[in-house]
């Protein structure tokens, strides 16, 4: 921690950066940072949130900066490991509990994670998605140790049901002293200030990505005589698998020649074969069950529309890739998706049966019409809308931002969680960090920072793997453990 | 190089960390933790006689008194006989192999020997060690089926644990006779 003391005011990035590694900055940009993503959610587990942080991280290390990746232990999967362009991702041993999410107790991932801030000079923590608890420890964690904070929310909530109260007041309580929110989509930025109370200045929206090289379209792989609609999604609820299943017999009893692609894997699986069953469709549902990321093109490029039931979403990325990929898309019109991608791509309806298989028979109307785009034309529309190197370029405004701001110091943090959270909460967080602080000072004295190890840094402006890459830096003084000498 | 020189463990505490270079191919590190200290065995004895005095106020059972007596004694020597470990030694000779030894505080020895065939690289790496995360040593051995494989992870200094900057003293010791090696056995 030697390296975050004093830095409070002025441009602390550069002072922490001065410190940490003098006299190589020079090759460098002057405002790169140490950021640490955290979430429960990374690979090997598979979704929106895993990629998000994947792609994210890549091109942050692109750009200069040093990124490691925080997350628990995946069944064997614990410790250390090196992704491309060396990319460190810690896998922690903490439980699960549910979902992928850990336990909380909000005081035994301090020790670990402590160490880690400390031994990598970390000086952003950037923590994604709401449902991680591990996220939040990290952010609780990090305000008490005087690290810049910045959370992403990947998801929207409702307001009504007491889960959404609870998990709602909970956000307040974890947000209302972060740097900085980043949402990914204006409706999700709504939903996120109204939920956490927020000021709207510190929130921003920076889009999802998609790699449009890894989806385009090849018209040769679907059959014209038939019309193959494609589902990719899980099969839970909330992405309105019981829409499908009152879709599926309707459409197929009215268009002969029309067939279905489902891909996906979860708890409402049962009823999609159940419908599959009584209307004896054998032949035209195929159930591909759990698909692997690199498949999913595959077999969106068979199909000639996509069809998307979300009940409630973000920031829909199965719609862009399926556009990408040259389908006409058909989508219910909840949460963020209006706002993703431009009319003439996409045909919206409302979350019903009815209306979703209007939405439908127009796209079918317009096929065999021939009054759709061509899939490549849609490519190449599509491709220019969403590129992973301009959210990071975008994320890096965000963090130049953060890292000029101050931390709350602890008495301003905790008037700030008692005048912001209510009366009760708010002394019973306000003692939590107190708590925290505590044990912070306690574990400072049991193991001092000075006593922990520098990194070897992977990535960053030290980085021994950049270095080796790259052999016109001067490298080589550094990577101890990756040259024999 | 050669000599004597002081470095800390992961916790703090201090280690010795002793290089022997008997000839170009043949090196010898020796790390050592300090001894046990009088105190400490004087505080452990202290707390487990005060405990079992409160449970004797309580229960008022003589037994308990000498069951301390025992469990003392016996702690102590398997403690020494089993879990202190004062010295570890990591030899290591070109062509020939690498030898670890590790001395317990009883005077037991036990020598683990690999032979260089088996040898596939000698590393550093990390790992999340209780609620750290450190740098050890390893050694990597082949596979003797697959050639690029790695069989097994043999780590070193096991019980020292010094910090990284010891074990890249170590680690670059180790690489020169490695590379010696690998020369030797490629020229004829």
């Amino acid at each position: 921690m030697a390296c975050r003391r004093g830095g409070g005011h002025g441009q602390p990035t550069l002072a922490t950066l001065s410190r940490v590694s003098p006299g190589s900055l020079s090759t460098c940009r002057t405002h790169t940072h140490n950021i640490c993503m955290v979430s429960d959610f990374f690979y090997p587990n598979m979704g929106g949130v895993e990629s998000h942080i994947y792609q994210l991280s890549q091109c942050l290390i692109e750009r200069g900066h040093k990124v490691i990746i925080v997350t628990h232990a995946y069944g064997n999967r614990k410790g250390i490991r090196y992704l491309t362009k060396g990319l460190k991702v810690y896998y922690l041993p903490l439980k699960v509990m549910y979902n992928q999410s850990t336990a909380t107790t909000l005081f035994h991932s301090l020790p670990l994670l402590r160490y880690i801030f400390v031994r990598e000079r970390v000086t952003i923590i950037h923590s994604h998605s709401s449902f991680s608890a591990m996220a939040h420890d990290a952010l609780f964690h990090a305000k008490t140790m005087g690290i810049q904070t910045v959370f992403t929310d990947h998801s929207l909530f409702g307001f009504a049901d007491v889960s959404s109260v609870l998990t709602n007041k909970l956000l307040t309580v974890s947000l209302c002293d972060t740097n900085h929110i980043i949402c990914v989509s204006y409706t999700s930025k709504e939903n996120t200030v109204l939920r956490a109370a927020l000021n709207p200045e510190i929130v921003s929206v920076i889009p999802n990505a998609v790699d449009p090289t890894d989806f385009t379209p090849d018209p040769f792989r679907r059959h014209d005589s038939v019309i193959t609609i494609v589902v990719v999604s899980r099969l839970v609820y909330r992405k309105g698998t019981d829409l499908l299943s009152g879709i599926i017999p309707e459409l197929c009893q009215k268009y002969q020649n029309l067939n279905f692609i489902i891909g996906g894997e979860g708890p409402k699986r049962i009823i999609l074969e159940e419908v599959r069953e009584r209307y004896q469709l054998h032949d035209r549902v195929r159930l591909l069950g759990a698909l692997e990321h690199k498949d999913v093109r595959n077999v969106l490029v068979q199909g000639h529309i996509f069809l998307n039931t979300s009940l409630t979403e973000a920031f829909c990325m199965a719609i862009v890739e399926a556009a990408s990929c040259g389908l006409q898309v058909v989508s219910t019109r909840v949460g963020g998706i209006p706002e993703v991608l431009p009319e003439n791509l996409i045909i919206l309806c409302e979350p019903s049966v009815k209306s979703l298989c209007e939405g439908l028979e127009k796209a079918i109307f317009q096929l065999n019409s021939g009054t759709l785009l061509t899939p490549e034309n849609i490519h190449n529309i599509v491709k220019t809308f969403y590129t992973w190197r301009n959210v990071a370029e975008r994320t890096e405004k965000v963090y130049d931002w953060v890292s000029m701001e101050a931390v709350l110091p602890m008495d301003k943090r905790l008037d700030r969680l008692i005048s912001h959270c209510g009366p009760v909460t708010g002394y019973i967080f306000a003692l939590l960090a107190v708590f925290d602080f505590v044990f912070l000072v306690f574990l400072r004295w049991m193991t001092p920072d000075s006593i922990i190890d520098v990194a070897v840094d992977a990535t960053g402006p030290r980085g021994a793997w950049t270095h080796q890459c790259s052999h016109s830096e001067k490298g080589g003084e550094n990577n101890e453990m990756s040259k024999t000498r | 190089m050669e000599g004597e020189r002081s470095f800390s463990d992961v916790c703090g505490g201090r280690l010795v960390l002793q290089c022997r270079y008997y000839s170009p191919s043949c090196r010898e590190f020796c790390v050592s933790c300090p001894r046990l200290s009088l105190r400490s065995v004087t505080a452990v004895t202290c707390s487990v006689w005060l405990a079992a005095y409160g449970l004797f106020i309580l229960c008022e059972n003589s037994m308990i008194l000498s069951a301390a007596i025992f469990i003392t004694l016996l702690g102590l020597l398997g403690y020494l006989h089993f879990v202190k470990i004062d010295q570890e030694t990591l030899l290591i000779i070109d062509s020939v192999g690498i030898q670890m030894t590790s001395s317990y505080a009883s005077g037991k020895e036990s020598t683990n020997f690999i032979e260089m065939s088996k040898v596939k690289d000698v590393v550093i790496n990390e790992a999340i060690y209780m609620q750290k995360v450190i740098y050890y040593l390893c050694i990597l051995l082949k596979d003797p089926v697959e050639p690029h494989g790695i069989s097994q992870v043999v780590p070193v200094f096991q019980s020292a644990k010094p910090r990284l900057d010891c074990l890249i003293e170590v680690y670059r010791s180790c690489q020169e006779i490695l590379a010696h090696q690998q020369a030797a056995s490629a020229s004829p």
